[in-house]
């Protein structure tokens, strides 16, 4: 590559006590009456009731937890009247990827003043609105949306998940808190961190990708290497669960800098159509999606052995059998978690109807990661990837 | 100076590209399946940087596509952000792929509904440069239905 582009600006705040300086943080972001956006799970854990008292005596605008799983346009032009409604300031994002990229979106109605998210459609052509103070509080250690330039929302009436890629999308603070994925449980720790191992794998090996992405994307695959199955085996350990947010953060500023590839742009799919978890999606594809794209990147495949696996095994195993290596490594570290929590390692496990599998694959075709895919992804290659991971 | 030389260049260029894609939506069945599966009229633009040169068409059934007034907004717009930037594409030093990769262009409109209108451009990169340029630019070279000779001979036929 002869030119790259790198954008990280949000700050972050990660580690212990990390949700105490929350109401700080906003301060100094000029917010007065900030919009809490969350989901109803996370009210009955509490964990709102820890971000409503980190605020302190700060006025709270609105507090929306009706967000579903795979958040719609429909609820994010929602949200925004009433983010207008309710005369707020801030927005304040406390869950998972639904609810991350629920808040993008609303950021982006409101800096924008637009009323229809569909109107702003788009990748780089978003110039900076109006000032939206927005902190994001990930739940989960995988989506790394935090950390991204993108929004994946989710197009009711056409049953596709639409990618809106901005800068203003990025968050101004990213607070990663080992409180916040305390109760996270192992199924959900093991599915999610696979996303995050995904992002890394895909940022590193797809034909964006540039040497800060590199950095971010190794230092990920290192910490989910070293920090995974004992995140899932012990929930309570704060090391693991820090590591695990920071490895999230790190490969999300990673592929949204150089993009992810043919394991998100059918794992997309999977999510629209035939509604596959994307943490279960992305454990079930990331073996067949490096089988396939082995050949165009056995080189990097190759180098990122050191860092999942550590350098004894990097060492001991030929070069030419390193790339190899590489995929067993991600296939031992599936079947680990399998045993672990029971994530489901085949899209027959998974409850998807291979019936849909031509409009995943027709769908995953349109799907902007293709694009950047090392290798040409055609409609017959995705299906067959999806007949690879179907199980049968 | 350069950039008015460029400019011309990419006009040129788009002016080719326009009645090739015109060209293989009545003779390659991929390009016509492709065409034929996309929402009625959706229109398309591509700007090749300010001031540019710009090629603005519309998907049309039995011809393809027909070209619109170049003022007018179109579904999906990919915008270069510079001449040169554009030039790179249109000469065919880079890829689609390659352009998007090193953020040579921005889009507006329907990321879902642009990556068609992708695999078109690259169809006509296929035909129009030769197999030992787009080789080294395009990740797979696609089988050609007609020969690139034929192409550039219709494309001269074309209404433009």
């Amino acid at each position: 590559m002869n030119y790259f582009e790198f954008t990280n600006p949000t700050k972050l705040c990660s580690g212990k006590g990390a949700l105490d300086n929350l109401a700080y943080e906003l301060e100094m972001l000029g917010a007065k009456s900030p919009m809490i956006l969350s989901d109803a799970m996370l009210e009955q854990l509490g964990t709102l009731k820890l971000v409503t008292d980190a605020l302190g005596e700060m006025r709270i605008g609105r507090i929306f937890t009706d967000i579903p799983r795979d958040s719609s346009v429909e609820v994010v032009n929602r949200i925004a009247k009433e983010y207008r409604d309710y005369d707020c300031d801030a927005l304040v994002a406390l869950g998972g990827g639904s609810v991350l990229d629920t808040a993008k979106g609303v950021r982006l109605l409101i800096s924008q003043e637009a009323e229809d998210l569909l109107e702003l459609m788009g990748c780089e052509s978003i110039p900076r609105g109006k000032n939206v103070p927005f902190v994001a509080l990930p739940t989960t250690a995988g989506t790394g949306s935090e950390a991204t330039d993108v929004a994946v929302i989710k197009n009711q009436a056409k049953h596709v998940k639409m990618e809106f890629i901005s800068q203003q999308l990025l968050p101004d603070v990213a607070i990663l808190d080992p409180r916040m994925t305390a109760t996270l449980p192992p199924r959900i720790t093991a599915s999610t961190g696979m996303d995050t191992l995904c992002h890394a794998i895909e940022a590193y090996s797809c034909m964006q990708k540039n040497p800060l992405s590199d950095a971010y994307a190794t230092a990920a695959v290192e910490l989910v290497g070293k920090n995974l199955i004992r995140a899932v085996r012990f929930g309570s350990s704060k090391e693991a669960r820090a590591a695990m947010a920071n490895a999230s953060f790190l490969a999300g500023a990673a592929f949204s800098n150089s993009m992810v590839g043919v394991v998100h742009a059918i794992g997309h799919a999977l999510g629209g159509v035939c509604r596959i978890a994307h943490g279960d999606a992305m454990n079930i594809l990331l073996p067949a999606g490096m089988m396939f794209n082995r050949n165009y990147c056995k080189d990097t495949y190759a180098q990122l052995l050191l860092y999942l696996a550590g350098p004894e095994v990097y060492l001991k195993t030929p070069e030419n059998k390193r790339a190899d290596r590489m995929i067993a490594e991600v296939l031992k570290l599936r079947q680990r978690l399998n045993r672990l929590t029971g994530l489901p390692m085949t899209l027959k496990e998974a409850g998807a109807d291979p019936a849909k599998f031509p409009d995943v694959a027709r769908t995953a075709l349109n799907d902007g990661a293709v694009i950047v895919n090392p290798r040409q992804v055609t409609y017959e290659s995705v299906l067959k990837i999806l007949e690879v991971c179907y199980g049968e | 100076m350069k950039k008015e030389l460029l400019n011309h260049v990419n006009a040129l260029v788009l002016q080719v590209l326009y009645r090739s894609l015109r060209v293989l939506y009545k003779h390659d069945s991929r390009v016509r399946e492709e065409i034929d599966s996309w929402d009625k009229n959706i229109s398309f633009k591509l700007v090749c940087g300010p001031g540019g040169a710009v090629l603005a068409l519309r998907s049309c059934e039995n011809v393809g596509f027909r070209k619109l007034p170049r003022a007018q907004r179109a579904d999906i717009t990919m915008r270069f952000k510079s001449v040169e930037g554009a030039f790179r594409v249109l000469s065919g030093q880079k890829s689609i792929a390659d352009a998007y990769a090193e953020h040579l262009f921005m889009l507006e409109g329907d990321i879902y509904k642009t990556m068609g209108f992708v695999r078109c451009l690259e169809f006509a990169e296929a035909y129009l440069f030769p197999r030992i340029w787009s080789g080294r630019i395009l990740k797979e070279i696609p089988d050609k239905q007609l020969a690139t000779l034929k192409v550039y001979a219709l494309a001269m036929l074309e209404n433009g």
